[in-house]
């Protein structure tokens, strides 16, 4: 008798497959549930990025009016243009390779530290990790227009008050080319810097304290115990913020739109010192309606990221080879 | 004789290092009579971090006059609404240093500045059920069904994730376009619902649950549907909340998409109304009192909410993280 229960029970799972339970063990519910996602997914994720890759080849703004603005094909166009004659474009590539490496390099020192030091679990820490922490979760509009006015370019600006208390001139922040990269640098650390910080907490928190036990005991000093047991075992979360942060600092688009605007109504600011390649994006999409342009733009956002990723990480695990 | 001399030495050693830092051996945290002066750069660190939120919340509360005042003003001299509500403000007269309060600005739109929050309160809450219902019903199929196709649709999901999302920009907007639901709360809702994250951040979650539980359920003779509501969803609760904050938050403070598919300001969700807020009352030194209500008032709702639930909030970002 309880033989033939089990029999059942195993017979659940049908030999004979009919219907939909030959594809599924589950029979059609797997179809059902699956559906809302893929579907929509399919609409507004697969959709728009292989009619994006069409019309990076395309001419295309929407209208379409054979004499006024025709459309069509163009072939590579848009791509040679961009990546041999636009110097527009080329000042948005240079300008968000100096800020995402600077953003980038500057962001992974300081979380480290933030973590290192706020490490110990006592009240005061916690207060300053959550104070660290609140960039994250503000508003990006709100803190850019905060920072609007601390680098005001008269004598209202928040800086330029607080330096006049040392008899310093006022500077023009917002409108002076060689400081517009550092300042978006400055704005993504503030922003970021909370966020990593949590990241290499949990990393930290996961290193076993008898590594650290074992060192001291074969003579380790501080130094030696943090190159050659902290530093190694942080190295995961650190490929994972290099790379979150990399990918997150070439999608820079709010603090350039709203700090750096250009009187014609695109952006950049003056002489496209601040361009950066989302907000490019943006200018010949939404401000020129040169669509096709501009999806040609985003699919070369698209390799670059792509590449830097790749290389991220062929470059951490050749190095874990050389071990 | 000598070996037990190093040994107690060895223990003291241990209690030490144990005491001095729980689990944890710290290059930061300094030693000696200098100890107090290393936490210095932590502390003028924490007032940088602080300094904008102080700064969004003080000028709300200060009038025109002060606000003009070279160099500004610590403290409030008086602490004043007016930059919310102007009991003053007459619109059929001008007065000196008396401002329309951000409540009766936007005088086109119904309900004026609170219709933004609205707006955000019902996108951000949709998009976050919603997607959290279809991501949540996508995960279990993934991860706890056997049928065909699985993996490539799962695949697929994965490496979009790899795809920068302003690749997909310019065709979702025509689309939407095409859709006649450009201005609506459908381009708001429907294109955001389809979050590859949330299914990867699932799947690995639900990876972690052995399935002898839904193989018992099945057994018992409960229905996929069943098993999804009854014993899926309250396995998946932390991951769930985790998702869910990350999602509210990120909706929240949404500004490229909202600021291409609004065209109406009655549309505009409080990102969008902050920007438009910005360049109504650009280089005016006055108007910043308004500007900082603005911010202020749409930094608050995440704020709270990641005080509220901060324990999740940083476990589900631990998770995301390291895997």
């Amino acid at each position: 008798m309880a033989t033939k229960e089990v029999d059942k029970t195993l017979n659940y799972i049908p030999t004979k497959k009919k219907g939909f339970y030959k594809f599924s063990d589950s029979g059609i519910s797997s179809y059902v549930m699956l559906a809302p996602f893929v579907l929509l997914f399919i609409i507004w994720s697969v959709y728009p990025v292989l009619s994006s890759l069409r019309l990076s080849f395309m001419r295309y703004n929407a209208i379409c009016d054979d004499v006024q603005a025709p459309c069509g094909s163009v072939g590579f166009g848009n791509y040679t243009y961009l990546i041999l004659h636009d110097s527009r474009f080329h000042k948005a590539i240079l300008n968000t390779s100096l800020y995402v490496i600077g953003a980038v390099t500057l962001g992974l020192i300081a979380s480290l530290s933030l973590s290192l030091a706020l490490q110990a679990d006592n009240r005061a820490n916690r207060v300053l990790r959550v104070i660290f922490f609140l960039p994250s979760v503000t508003s990006g509009i709100a803190v850019v227009l905060v920072w609007g006015w601390v680098f005001r370019g008269d004598d209202i600006g928040l800086l330029n008050s607080f330096l006049h208390m040392f008899g310093i001139d006022p500077v023009e922040w917002l409108a002076t080319p060689s400081l517009a990269i550092p300042i978006l640098i400055f704005m993504s650390i503030w922003g970021g810097a909370g966020f990593g910080m949590v990241l290499f907490l949990a990393g930290l928190n996961a290193i076993p304290a008898m590594y650290y036990e074992a060192a001291v005991i074969d003579g380790a000093n501080r130094r030696e115990r943090f190159r050659y047991i902290t530093l190694p075992l942080l190295k995961p979360v650190m490929v994972y913020v290099v790379i979150t942060g990399t990918i997150g600092a070439f999608q820079i688009f709010e603090g350039v739109y709203l700090l750096f605007p250009t009187s014609v109504g695109s952006i950049g600011g003056l002489k496209d010192m601040a361009l950066m390649i989302v907000p490019y994006l943006y200018d010949m999409g939404f401000n020129h309606f040169r669509l096709g342009y501009a999806s040609a733009v985003a699919w070369i956002l698209f390799a670059i990221i792509f590449t830097i990723s790749l290389i991220n990480i062929r470059v951490t695990k050749s190095l874990e080879d050389l071990r | 004789m000598n070996t037990k001399r190093t040994e107690k030495r060895l223990e003291r050693k241990n209690d030490q290092l144990m005491e001095r830092s729980g689990n944890f051996e710290n290059p930061f945290e300094a030693k000696g009579k200098y100890a107090k002066f290393t936490r210095l750069p932590i502390y003028l660190l924490t007032v940088v971090m602080i300094a904008p939120y102080y700064w969004m919340i003080t000028s709300s509360f200060k009038s025109v006059k002060e606000l003009q005042h070279v160099p500004p003003t610590l403290f409030p001299q008086k602490w004043i609404s007016g930059n919310y509500y102007d009991t003053k403000y007459d619109p059929n007269m001008f007065q000196q240093d008396v401002l329309q309060g951000l409540f009766q600005r936007f005088t086109k739109v119904k309900f004026g500045f609170a219709r933004f929050f609205l707006n955000s309160f019902f996108i951000t809450t949709t998009i976050t059920i919603l997607t959290l219902l279809i991501g949540s019903l996508a995960a279990y199929v993934v991860a706890k069904h056997r049928f065909k196709a699985k993996r490539a649709i799962y695949l697929v999901i994965i490496g979009s994730m790899m795809i920068p999302w302003q690749v997909g920009l310019i065709p979702g907007f025509l689309l939407v376009d095409d859709l006649g639901w450009l201005n609506t709360f459908m381009a708001y809702i429907i294109p955001a619902l389809p979050k590859a994250f949330i299914v990867f951040f699932l799947v690995q979650y639900l990876s972690s649950i052995p399935d002898e539980l839904i193989e018992a359920a099945r057994i018992d003779g409960a229905r996929e549907w069943t098993i999804y509501f009854r014993i899926v969803l309250p396995l998946l609760k932390p991951a769930m909340i985790a998702m869910m904050i990350f999602t509210a938050i990120g909706e929240w403070n949404n500004f490229l998409w909202p600021l291409i598919i609004t065209q109406s300001q009655d549309m505009a969700n409080l990102p969008v109304a902050l920007a438009l807020l910005k360049n109504s009352g650009a280089g005016n030194i006055g108007t910043q009192g308004v500007i900082m209500a603005a911010a202020l008032l749409v930094s608050l709702p995440t704020i709270i909410l990641y005080f509220i639930t901060q324990r999740h909030f940083i476990r589900g970002i631990a998770l995301s993280g390291i895997k």
